[in-house]
């Protein structure tokens, strides 16, 4: 019941957070903000049975992949966005309107599938013990694994083709 | 309901809810750095969708698959961030709305 009571808790926080990320009208201001949701959500992933992930969401999202736009935000001095004073009506409201569809469909959605429960296998031994899930990283998920590191490579190479100035060497 | 005690609609309804915030976000800000940090944000939803079900299930192939999400992740705001930094160099601004060279 406790587990219950502060996973809802961290998830409220983390919620709340997006929120104020969503609002806030300075990117910087917005990347400090989903920087606690995800600390948040990874209180929930801990509680969830799952602290690895959680490891890695505060050391690669929260640690790597925030401050690197961070990074940026500072590096291009982007502005805080100007409210529009002519305004565009109906894309406001045909956004809203979608954002409203969406969730409806998307709970709709949960509230079918949520209930069923399919027969849960054996209950896996202690969440922390990482052993079982490295043997199933590198035995079963080892080719995706090495598709993997060839990903980053490939993204690491596109991202400073990307970024060079042109007629630079 | 997962060994801790948490249902899984609890889980499902915070994922839902910081999907559809993230949803608002993609669709309402200007900033093209807003609108790639709320598409993080929904990807942060499915996988608390993803560690929900996988805790119910008693099975560890959803953190399997989280894993690849986050590196993934990875990978693209790499390759986005750049992307804005070579926009930003071409027109000056990152403003979605100003950028209309493929508009019509």
């Amino acid at each position: 019941m406790t587990a219950r009571f502060a996973f809802d808790a961290a998830m409220a926080l983390a919620i709340l957070f997006a929120g104020v990320m969503v609002v806030h009208r300075h990117p910087v201001k917005s990347v400090l903000a989903l920087v606690v949701s995800f600390f948040a959500l990874a209180v929930g992933y801990v509680l969830l049975s799952a602290p690895l992930i959680a490891a890695i969401q505060v050391i690669v999202y929260a640690g790597a992949i925030l401050v690197l736009f961070l990074f940026v935000l500072m590096l291009l001095n982007v502005p805080a966005e100007v409210r529009q004073t002519p305004g565009r009506p109906i894309h406001h409201t045909l956004s809203a309107g979608a954002i409203v569809a969406f969730a409806a469909a998307l709970l709709a959605v949960f509230r079918s599938y949520g209930a069923s429960s399919a027969p849960p296998g054996p209950l896996p031994a202690n969440p922390a013990d990482l052993a079982p899930l490295a043997k199933l990283l590198f035995s079963d998920h080892i080719l995706s694994f090495e598709a993997l590191s060839i990903l980053l490579l490939a993204a690491l190479v596109g991202a400073f083709a990307l970024a060079r100035r042109e007629g630079s060497p | 309901m997962t060994p801790n005690g948490i249902p899984i609609g609890d889980v499902l309804l915070a994922s839902a809810a910081l999907f559809t915030i993230g949803l608002a976000g993609a669709l309402l800000r200007r900033n093209a750095i807003s609108i790639f940090l709320s598409i993080e944000l929904m990807m942060n939803a499915a996988n608390l969708a993803i560690l929900g079900y996988a805790s119910a299930l008693h099975s560890l192939e959803g953190q399997i698959v989280v894993f690849f999400v986050i590196a993934i992740a990875a990978a693209e705001a790499a390759v986005g961030l750049a992307i804005f930094v070579a926009l930003f160099r071409h027109t000056e601004t990152i403003d979605v709305n100003k950028i209309n060279l493929l508009k019509w």
